[in-house]
């Protein structure tokens, strides 16, 4: 180890050394770009600040919020609404979608179910939703559970599917219990379709929880923006924007690099 | 085949068996749970000609589906060109694409409350609303499309003199048609999600006003009838889509795929 190191030139060394910094620059600066005319015209005037503010302005007044307990705890609330949510969608998705895939019945009984309940927008039971189970988290909860769990059901569902049904026959013949086969070859085989199933729920719980709490709320990220837009505070209406969508890029990276670490070891399979 | 067998076998009908089924739950749920907030199926499905026969309603629902088709052309029109050129070019796909990804997680609905600020409370802002929220699967899956053509149909072309407009249209447009069908497809639900969310927190008018409106007047039938007919023209357009979809790219190899928006 430390002996490859010693052999590698100076040159590859630095070479090393820079590319995550050329990475990060080849992807970073169209971003930079877009702050950076985004700040000039503010500043020179070419819009107004009341509707558009600088984003300087707007990561101010976050980096202000963020030692505020109430901000805090209005991150919190959501950020419990989108977990609670997430994981009800994801045991679900893979119960049914397991069962679905590996039962004749079970695959013929959900299918039309799937087919005629996936392209319903789910936002639109939210009132309902409310009417059963309140305002409270409760309901919340339910509507991110019902959006986020079509992604993972059918991510389970055809990563399931795709097992070579070779290695279920031979386990089988090798003494391997039903259960067992799940455990040990469907889930592991099924996983990378999981997780990339799993990441679109994510973003998508995401902005379920902050469009609900939009609607109807008393916390939450969502209740702020709606709170700033009633008093006309742009900068106010920026921020709760600026941090769910910061919370998703950084949720969607920390499953990015879980995913690179779980599947380490299955080749080209992602 | 026993008769069972084949009867379910017919398109038309593990649909109707499923939705029998839903129905038939959601009446034992309502009947057991005996809250004004969850009425019988049977009472909402005698709501539902109320709504459908209601010329208001049909204005207010009509009104929406107007915006929404100009969102989804204007999308169209802007975000397969620009899909098509990331996908042809590497200079800029690196450009967009970091931006792009950082557009992603932010919700477009919840864009409404700035777009209205900026653009008043018109039509203009739940059309760009919408636009924003269809353009992003589209630009993504046309990039995909783009990408994935063969480079040699390409170079013969250009070999044989094809000028670079011509290639466009008789190669790489048909080569990413599949790929674009799907965005297409992702887009329409994307479309609807956004105008019923983004009505919802706007309250003037359409489909998501006329389901907040029936919540606050206790009208619970009203609620889950129009709820009813959202998830029906949900279902309609896709399955419209489909089949328009199938003819167009008959010969693409069949891809399971996952229709799902962001909002």
């Amino acid at each position: 180890m430390t002996l490859q190191a010693h052999s590698r030139s100076p040159a590859a060394v630095a070479g090393m050394l820079l590319q995550p910094l050329r990475f990060a620059l080849m992807h970073l600066y169209p971003v930079a770009l877009l702050l950076a005319a985004w700040e000039a015209s503010v500043a020179a005037g070419l819009v107004k600040k009341i509707l558009l503010p600088a984003p300087s302005a707007v990561f101010a007044r976050l980096f202000e919020l963020l030692q505020t307990a109430a901000f805090l705890d209005h991150i919190a609330q959501t950020l419990v609404r989108l977990f609670a949510g997430l994981g009800i969608a994801t045991a679900l998705g893979l119960a049914v979608g397991l069962a679905a895939a590996n039962s004749r019945i079970g695959g013929r009984m959900l299918e039309p179910l799937v087919r005629i309940l996936a392209p319903i927008p789910k936002i639109a039971l939210y009132p309902a939703l409310i009417l059963i189970l309140g305002f409270e988290h409760a309901s919340k909860i339910a509507l991110v559970a019902a959006d986020a769990v079509f992604p993972i059901l059918f991510a389970t569902y055809h990563g399931a599917r795709m097992v070579e049904r070779k290695l279920l026959w031979s386990a089988r013949a090798a003494g391997t219990s039903p259960a067992a086969c799940v455990y040990k070859i469907v889930l592991p085989a099924a996983l990378p379709s999981i997780l990339t199933g799993f990441r679109i729920a994510l973003v998508i719980s995401c902005v379920v929880v902050f469009l609900a709490e939009m609607i109807s709320s008393t916390d939450g990220l969502g209740h702020l923006l709606i709170r700033a837009a009633r008093s006309f505070r742009t900068v106010d209406m920026f921020v709760p924007l600026v941090t769910i969508s910061l919370l998703g890029l950084l949720l969607n990276a920390l499953v990015a690099a879980g995913r690179r670490q779980l599947l380490a070891g299955y080749g080209e399979a992602q | 085949m026993n008769p069972r067998g084949s009867l379910l076998s017919l398109p038309g009908v593990p649909p109707l068996l499923s939705l029998a089924a839903l129905l038939v739950l959601w009446q034992l749920a309502a009947r057991l749970a005996g809250i004004e907030g969850l009425p019988s199926a049977t009472r909402v499905i005698a709501a539902l000609p109320a709504i459908v026969f209601n010329p208001g309603s049909l204005i207010e629902i009509g009104a929406s589906l107007g915006r929404m088709a100009i969102g989804f052309l204007i999308a169209l029109l802007v975000a397969i060109p620009t899909g098509l050129v990331m996908g042809r070019s590497r200079a800029v796909a690196g450009f967009l694409n970091p931006l792009l990804a950082l557009i992603y997680p932010v919700p477009k609905a919840a864009l409404m409350p700035v777009i209205m600020l900026w653009f008043g409370v018109g039509d203009f802002s739940k059309m760009l609303v919408i636009f924003l929220g269809v353009s992003l699967p589209l630009v993504f899956h046309s990039y995909a499309g783009a990408r994935a053509v063969d480079e040699k149909l390409v170079w013969s072309a250009m070999a044989m003199g094809m000028p670079a407009h011509r290639r466009v249209f008789a190669i790489i447009l048909p080569s990413a048609l599949p790929e674009v069908m799907l965005g297409c497809r992702v887009g329409i639900a994307m479309a609807l999600i956004v105008m019923v969310s983004s009505e919802m927190i706007a309250r003037q008018s359409g489909v998501g006003n006329l389901l907040f409106n029936s919540l606050d007047m206790a009208q619970y039938d009203t609620v889950y009838a129009t709820i009813i007919v959202i998830g029906a023209i949900g279902f309609a357009l896709d399955a419209l889509f489909e089949t328009v979809r199938r003819r167009l790219t008959f010969w693409a190899e069949v891809r399971e795929e996952t229709v799902v928006g962001t909002g």
